[in-house]
């Protein structure tokens, strides 16, 4: 088995799909063509259950939904911008309006796909995937939870959307750790006055902002939003109370995406705070030079981060 | 599978008794129209002698009293907007209570505008175009994995063909092999604002379904004799490939004033019209 802190997520995630359909011949993955280090053995071993579906994600989303009205298991993978997307209409009628169990897992959110420009990156899934009905969104830190969510989704079958990242992510949570499951949101690192809300990647973003304003004096408390469809308020609430600024951080647009949820969330709840949200530029970027580079040229690389950080803790309310 | 066969008209293979049905079905479908000022009888029309054959000739397998039952055959109206054209037979084959008719797209009613699985008898949501040939690759993929004799049968519209989806499982089902499944492209020629040749050109429709790999015919789809020979093909168990069968049809079908006629696609009738419709549609056999 996968030795989880030194494993990608994705491959992680799919070496737990591979080991529970070696057990439960009910399990589907159909592929768009995207293959996987983990998905090598699944297609020799278990070929009536890895469907290539062609690149062709409408085909794939129509055909999860009927292998899934025959009470199969099923999953679509491909990368992020196109197995929601390229395929939304498909995802909205066959899946979400049938109330079909579907996993959707999109590899490579936010700029994973690093360089290849913006047909390949995916900075707003979020908030397409968010307006459908009865969608669970979440989005794993690191290999610990993308594996924790991998037994879900095979024990506990619902309409999901898996986040996943390319890149690999260092540990966040302890081996055990399962309070991202239950509660969705986890206080992962403890601070004073103002915390920072944010997930994937960009969890280990705010720890770089968080190492580098200790100087200054600013202690923030970072929250990993690894579910953001549903968000329970009284856990948000909970999270917040001895916070008194927000800020949201996201590898994403800000219309409608992480920060957008979490605000929309504390209005339903009525949690009045002052909120900062940071997100990229609202712009296409064509721009090669890697993913560091790629965060500077958006706006949310940790200098800038911190410096938004920083100006936010001093301003007025 | 066992006889779960309960129709108030029995199964028959006899082409003037089938074509009764049809006449009956499509008067059926008119006056849900008629009733409800909504529906679209022209598309429900053209592909009534299809659904006539396929529940009421025994080729389907269905069971009104369970109507989920694994080894059932399945029926996609993927043109949505002619899923009212099952109503009738629905009723009739005991899968809703008597009187469901009369309720149609009423809040108390079953039956709604547009088809969707909450219905007893009706697979999937359809009504966006380019779904349910996909849907039933999904459930032909599930039934030869399981070993069931089930099939699919889909009914799509000629304007789906517009639709890339619609040609990404054509690939797919070619190369995955779905023998079992068969679709009916609904080829009348209209789609809402002209005859499809005049909008984007579909022709040759035969050969497109060839060169993805299907097994093809044409036939005319209001011929029962046709219509039956296709479908005794298709269960004959030889075709080693899905089967796309182009039924060449009249959109409005009965209905002089509204034959081939785009524009009557989702026009509602006056009551001048109902009577003339009426008169005609009584003139064909009765049932």
């Amino acid at each position: 088995m996968t030795d989880v802190q030194k494993a990608l997520p994705r491959d992680a995630f799919i070496d737990e799909i591979f080991a529970a359909a070696k057990s439960n011949p009910n399990i589907y993955f159909i592929t768009a063509d995207l293959g996987a280090k983990a998905l090598d053995r699944f297609r020799v071993e278990l070929q009536r259950q890895l469907i290539h579906g062609g690149i062709s994600e409408q085909n794939v989303m129509d055909l999860a939904a009927g292998l899934a009205q025959n009470g199969k298991i099923v999953y679509t993978y491909a990368m992020a911008p196109f197995i929601t997307l390229r395929c939304y209409e498909q995802i909205k009628v066959a899946v979400a309006s049938m109330f079909l169990p579907v996993t959707i897992i999109g590899n490579g959110v936010g700029y994973s796909y690093t360089d290849a420009g913006p047909t390949h990156y995916a900075t707003e899934d979020i908030s397409c995937m968010r307006a459908l009905g009865g969608l669970e969104i979440v989005t794993p830190c690191d290999t610990v939870s993308a594996v924790a969510t991998a037994k879900l989704t095979h024990s506990h079958p619902a309409f999901r959307y898996i986040r996943l990242d390319r890149a690999f992510l260092p540990a966040v949570y302890e081996e055990n750790d399962r309070r991202f499951l239950n509660e969705g949101l986890v206080e992962i690192e403890s601070g004073e006055k103002v915390c920072v809300i944010t997930n994937g990647y960009m969890v280990q973003v705010a720890r770089e902002v968080k190492i580098q304003l200790a100087s200054q004096g600013i202690n923030f408390g970072i929250i990993d939003a690894y579910r953001l469809r549903p968000i329970d308020g009284n856990i948000l609430s909970g999270l917040l109370a001895r916070y008194d600024r927000v800020v949201t951080l996201e590898e994403h647009f800000l219309s409608g995406g992480l920060g957008g949820a979490i605000v929309e969330a504390m209005a339903d709840a009525g949690i009045m705070k002052h909120v900062k949200r940071i997100g990229v530029a609202d712009t296409y970027l064509f721009e090669n030079g890697g993913r560091g580079y790629m965060h500077r040229k958006a706006g949310i690389d940790a200098a800038t981060v911190g410096q938004e950080i920083a100006r936010f803790c001093q301003e007025e309310k | 599978m066992s006889k779960i066969f309960l129709a108030k008209f029995p199964m028959t293979t006899n082409i003037n008794e089938l074509k009764k049905r049809a006449s009956w079905l499509r008067r059926e479908a008119f006056e849900m129209v008629a009733r409800s000022k909504k529906g679209h009888f022209p598309s429900s029309s053209s592909c009534t002698e299809i659904v006539v054959a396929l529940y009421y000739s025994g080729f389907l397998r269905y069971d009104s009293r369970n109507p989920k039952n694994p080894d059932r055959d399945r029926l996609f109206i993927s043109k949505g907007h002619a899923g009212m054209v099952l109503y009738p037979v629905l009723e009739d084959l005991g899968f809703v209570p008597k009187g469901e008719l009369l309720k149609f797209t009423k809040a108390d009613g079953i039956f709604r505008f547009y088809p969707d699985p909450s219905i007893p008898g009706i697979e999937a949501i359809t009504g966006s175009l380019g779904h349910g040939i996909g849907l039933a690759a999904g459930h032909c993929l599930a039934a030869k994995h399981e070993q069931r004799a089930s099939r699919s049968y889909v009914i799509i519209s000629d304007g789906e063909c517009y639709e890339g989806s619609t040609w990404e499982t054509a690939m797919f089902a070619a190369h995955a092999g779905l023998n079992n499944l068969v679709v009916f492209v609904d080829r009348n020629g209209c789609c809402i604002m002209d005859h499809t040749e005049k909008c984007v050109r579909i022709d040759p429709l035969e050969d497109k379904w060839k060169a993805f790999g299907w097994h093809t015919v044409t036939i005319d789809a209001h011929s029962m004799p046709e219509v039956m020979g296709v479908l005794e093909m298709a269960t004959s168990g030889e075709i080693d490939k899905p089967i796309a069968v182009i039924a060449r049809s009249v959109k409005g079908k009965g209905v002089s004033f509204m034959e081939n006629k785009p524009g009557w696609h989702n026009r509602m009738p006056t009551d001048d019209e109902i009577a003339i419709a009426r008169r005609e549609l009584a003139a064909e056999p009765n049932a």
